[in-house]
């Protein structure tokens, strides 16, 4: 499972309970909303059954209004009746309007209407004139006949009361009918939506759940190959070091036997002079020549035994001591090279360190440097080496700083970032590519830093390498591989 | 001296080595030049009826390979000895001259190795 495809389940196990509110609510609205309109329409049939009860007592109180009349011929009796009449074809119009869309109760109400009217002009307004007129009124007959038109009114009244009571009824029915949907549908929903919720997080969470199982499996051989190539890559550094240390030695060793081999071929000379006959002053001479060139085998046999002398801790060293004995070895370089090494080593400049692997760090920029100086066109090549001690300051503890100045071409600036690089060379074959990324290792462990200025203007052309060295290194021992 | 002995030049950055050699060939009846670089070494072979040359490998400036390639170019016949400090010269260098033997081999081998090749090359032939 890659990234993408667990934030997609992660999406999905969000949006899945929201969905499922959303339709529930959605649901939930939609019921509720039948019921309101339900509601509404139970409270508008039971505005139009009061306002039927209130048609029937304008009716009655006309009835009553029009009997005090009849009986009295009092006038004050017939303003009720007048009252009454404006009210009712108020409250009739209203009801019309209200039953557009029901024929049965439209007919009820014209019916009503009509009763009414009958009533109001068949009987009421001839009885009211009648009595004005100073007319009898108690005819029996005539009353019976006011009655039944009256009767019929009251049976219209009834009607309509009776339709809006079934419907009524029937909303109420309706009504209930739609809490009990809504609440099955409910239940219904959010079983559904718990079950698929719950089916789907199971799914999801499994495969979620291999898919980290996986990644466990996965990351554990990842660590696996990455600490096997981590093994490997420093077997193959330590061969490096080695190979480099080899390539070190390997020169020191060829300039070691030019430095010898030459004394020795004056001395066995000599030595065949002096069998084959030579004066007495001859003799003097030739043996004179010969303690000399042997103490120059002396003095380089010195040097090199100081090479391989190596401790396994940090042993205190005069640094003065050993640039001397890396620029006696170099001499015959130097000259080959056509170099002046110039020195400024006033005092001795002891830190404690490891004497072999420092030899190895000078031999290599001091050779670096006389290489460069070499190559330095007209002018004479000339190679200075400095070394002193500094006091403890506020950003760095006690320690040596010791310049090997060249006057070479100088580095070309876009060589300059690469000059620590493993096989990074500007030799070509002649070089191992890992003189500098060695040295810097080595001068690392020792607590210091190797810094490279470098000018390559024709009139100041040339390079600075400043080493820095700790007086007492925090060296960690064994990163860097001694030779055996 | 004998006029007619062979002419040897020798050519060594190594002072005390060069003077010790001069004086050994010389006990031994040859006439010597002598040079202290490659480049003061070339008017003298030009010049000189030079009959074998004993010249070092390792020296400022141009190194034995470099003197023995000009020196082919000027009298290819005349013997080139390429004496050298070093064990193991590149073949380039070596194919250049005669006979090729490391310094501190001793008198005896020199001198021996120095008639062979004059035995090869007749005097005066240069």
């Amino acid at each position: 499972m890659n990234l993408a495809q667990f934030h997609r389940i992660l999406r999905q196990a969000f949006l899945l309970p929201v969905v499922a509110l959303l339709i529930m609510a959605g649901t939930l609205y939609w019921q509720l909303r039948g019921a309101n309109e339900t509601v509404r329409l139970i409270q508008e049939a039971d505005f139009r059954i009061s306002q039927t009860i209130g048609v029937g007592k304008l009716i009655a109180d006309q009835e009553s209004g029009l009997r005090g009349y009849e009986v009295t011929g009092d006038d004050r009796f017939l303003s009720d009746f007048r009252q009454a009449e404006g009210h009712f074809q108020a409250q009739m119009d209203s009801l019309t309007a209200a039953t557009r869309d029901d024929a049965t109760q439209k007919t009820n109400i014209e019916d009503l209407r009509n009763g009414y009217q009958n009533w109001h002009d068949a009987f009421a307004l001839p009885i009211i004139a009648t009595v004005k007129a100073g007319g009898q009124t108690s005819d029996i007959t005539l009353n019976l006949y006011g009655k039944s038109l009256m009767d019929q009114v009251r049976q219209d009244i009834g009607g309509i009361m009776t339709h809006y009571g079934t419907q009524r009824s029937e909303r109420i029915q309706q009504w209930q009918t739609q809490v009990r949907n809504t609440t099955e549908a409910l239940i219904a929903i959010a079983l559904g939506m718990g079950i698929l919720i719950g089916m789907f997080t199971r799914n999801r969470l499994r495969a979620v759940s291999s898919a980290y199982r996986t990644s466990l499996e996965v990351l554990g051989r990842r660590a696996e190959e990455i600490y096997q190539s981590e093994q490997q890559l420093r077997r193959t550094q330590d061969s490096l070091l080695a190979n480099e240390k080899l390539a070190v030695s390997g020169r020191l060793a060829a300039a070691i036997a030019h430095e010898i081999h030459n004394p020795l071929d004056s001395v066995s000379n000599l030595l065949y002079l002096l069998r084959t006959g030579a004066t007495e002053e001859e003799s003097r001479q030739f043996i004179d020549m010969a303690e000399s060139e042997l103490a120059r085998v002396t003095q380089i046999s010195r040097a090199m035994l100081g090479l391989y002398r190596e401790s396994r801790a940090p042993v205190p060293v005069d640094l003065k001591e050993i640039l001397e004995e890396v620029l006696l070895l170099m001499e015959h370089r130097f000259h080959e090279l056509n170099v002046t090494a110039r020195t400024e080593l006033p005092e001795q400049v002891v830190i404690d360190a490891f004497p072999s692997e420092l030899r190895q760090v000078f031999t290599n920029l001091i050779s670096n440097a006389a290489e460069a100086a070499g190559k330095g066109g007209e002018v004479r090549g000339e190679i200075r080496i400095d070394a002193s001690h500094f006091q403890a300051s506020a950003d760095k503890p006690a320690g040596a700083i010791i310049h090997i100045v060249d006057n070479g071409t100088g580095i070309p600036e876009e060589v300059r970032p690469q000059l620590f690089q493993p096989f990074f060379t500007t030799k070509g074959e002649h070089g191992t590519g890992l003189g500098l990324w060695v040295s810097q290792g080595i001068v690392s462990k020792h607590g210091g830093s190797i810094e490279i200025a470098s000018d390559t203007s024709p009139a100041s052309h040339g390079t600075v390498v400043t080493v820095t060295l700790a007086e007492r290194p925090p060296i960690a021992t064994g990163t860097v591989s001694e030779l055996p | 001296m004998v006029q007619n002995s062979p002419l040897i030049l020798c050519i060594d950055d190594e002072p005390v080595g060069l003077k010790v050699r001069k004086i050994l060939l010389e006990r031994e009846g040859y006439r010597v030049l002598t040079a202290a670089d490659g480049p003061s070494s070339l008017p003298l072979f030009e010049q000189e009826p030079v009959d074998i040359v004993v010249l070092d490998y390792s020296m400022p400036g141009m190194h034995g390979g470099e003197v023995a390639g000009h020196m082919r170019r000027i009298k290819p016949r005349v013997p080139i000895l390429l004496l050298s400090a070093y064990v193991g010269l590149p073949s380039e260098v070596t194919s250049l001259v005669d006979l090729y033997m490391t310094k501190g081999e001793g008198a005896p081998v020199l001198l021996r190795k120095l008639e062979n090749l004059l035995l090869r090359q007749p005097v005066g032939a240069s």
